[in-house]
């Protein structure tokens, strides 16, 4: 049994090394992008079962959206959906025979995990600017500059390392398992690998969400009222 | 454990790839059909807000014209109520007027047949009385009453003018004379009488008619000297009716 920790690199790409993960995250994207283009197949006024599943999985996201963001849902509906969608289908990835899920590699969680640092800064700086994205820094005064700083940076750290160690030893248990007790013994624990892996994708997606309104939330000139419109 | 830092990136970009295709094909035309809906219905909405609007308006106007039919049957119903009270006053107007004409008619019938009946039962009466003075005066034909009667025969041939005596005494034909009844009178001392009177002795002849209950008349073709209780008789039933 090899590592969970190590990387197969299959082929290169110039110095880029194509591992598994990066195969695996080519064929999610196929697949989502494929799925996507089949479910939102000439979408009508009148929706069958097919369309009233897609608008019910949005409308869900768009009241999570709204409920912890107090924002409308729009701009982050992409940016969250996509990042909730991926970090779940690469977490049951593990389903398949022969395929290990692309976020149980360092890779994968430290690029999801960039991609909210900087998911963090271009939001803040779009809804409350530059001056309000510093300013976010100083809440709720300006000794906590350091911490906020340090914070930034440690709480996504915490995102890549606890994706990474949930899945990662997921894939750990059941190989070992696997490599020891034959086929039916595992199912169990894959069968909570499943439901960890949705929580964990859960998980990232609303800290996510949850960092980008702070930090918007933080930017605002009066930080004391609080993003959050009321619901109309 | 070693990090990729090439791997990192391209599983950066693969995730920005995803999420901006994931963008385009998925949440955008699923969030923009859910937005067409909610304005399809809201257009739907605001159309059927409209109609019932128009339907409340329409409503209003049936009411309304359903009170103008209201209204304009009960001014009907009033104006069919006067004009029948109206007509109802002048029938019984009318009626009474004709009742109190008719009335009048009757009082003046009742009158009249009263009168009528009144002016019968006078002359049944006046009828009654002279028979009952006729049964009465015919017990009275005694030969003094006919003495009595021959005195006023001759002063009426006495009272009458002179060329009506003259003519009567003239009258070739003759004078009748006519009597009740030849026994209470002696014929002699009548004709003497009559003779004297008139100046001359026409010729003269006696006639009996017990009509006269008593008396003694004279008669001719065309004048007749009356002087009898009979005459006496019909003279006050004339002047009775007269009267009356």
């Amino acid at each position: 049994m090899n590592s969970p920790l190590n990387s197969v690199v299959y082929f290169q790409i110039g110095p880029v090394p194509i591992t598994q993960a990066i195969l695996t995250t080519w064929g999610i994207m196929l697949v989502l992008v494929g799925a996507a283009l089949v479910l939102t197949w000439r979408l009508t006024l009148r929706p069958g079962k097919r369309q009233a599943a897609i608008e019910l999985i949005v409308d869900m996201l768009d009241t999570q959206i709204r409920e912890t963001t107090g924002a409308e849902p729009a701009p982050y509906r992409a940016f969250i959906g996509s990042l909730f969608l991926f970090i779940l289908t690469a977490n049951w990835a593990s389903l398949l025979p022969g395929i290990e899920p692309p976020t149980a590699k360092l890779e994968t969680d430290a690029a999801l995990a960039l991609i909210v640092f900087a998911s963090v800064i271009w939001f803040g700086i779009r809804g409350a600017g530059v001056r309000g994205y510093l300013r976010s820094f100083a809440a709720p005064n300006i000794l906590m500059i350091p911490l906020n700083i340090l914070e930034s940076v440690t709480r996504v750290f915490s995102m890549f390392v606890r994706l990474f160690g949930n899945v990662m030893s997921g894939v750990f248990v059941i190989g070992i398992v696997a490599s020891l007790a034959g086929l039916l013994v595992p199912i169990p624990l894959m069968a909570l690998d499943l439901l960890t892996g949705l929580v964990q994708a859960y998980i990232f997606a609303v800290l996510a969400l949850v960092f980008i309104a702070a930090t918007v939330e933080d930017g605002q000139p009066d930080a004391e009222i609080p993003l959050k419109k009321k619901e109309t | 454990m070693t990090l990729d830092f090439w791997g990192l990136g391209l599983q950066a970009a693969n995730v920005l790839i995803l999420i901006w295709l994931l963008s385009r094909v998925f949440w955008r035309p699923v969030a923009a059909a859910i937005v067409a809906r909610q304005a399809a219905s809201d257009a739907m909405l605001d159309k059927a807000k409209a109609a019932q609007t128009a339907a409340d308006a329409e409503m209003a106007k049936a009411t309304a014209a359903h009170d103008g039919f209201a209204a304009e049957r009960a001014a009907l119903l009033d104006t069919a109520r006067a004009e029948a009270e109206a007509a109802t006053k002048t029938a019984l107007a009318s009626a009474a007027s004709r009742a109190e004409d008719m009335q009048i008619a009757a009082k003046a019938t009742i009158e009249h047949v009263r009168a009528e009946a009144a002016k019968a039962d006078a002359a049944q009466s006046v009828k009654l009385s002279l028979q009952i003075a006729a049964k009465l005066l015919a017990r009275l034909n005694g030969p003094i009453v006919q003495a009595a009667f021959l005195d006023l025969l001759v002063q009426a041939i006495a009272d009458l003018p002179p060329a009506e005596r003259a003519a009567l005494a003239a009258n070739a034909e003759g004078i009748e004379v006519v009597m009740a009844s030849a026994d209470s009178t002696d014929p002699k001392a009548v004709k003497a009488a009559i003779h004297k009177a008139l100046g001359a002795k026409p010729e003269l002849r006696f006639v009996t008619d017990p009509a006269l209950l008593a008396g003694i008349e004279l008669r001719t073709a065309h004048f007749t000297l009356r002087n009898s209780w009979r005459a006496d008789l019909t003279q006050i039933e004339k002047a009775v009716h007269n009267a009356a």
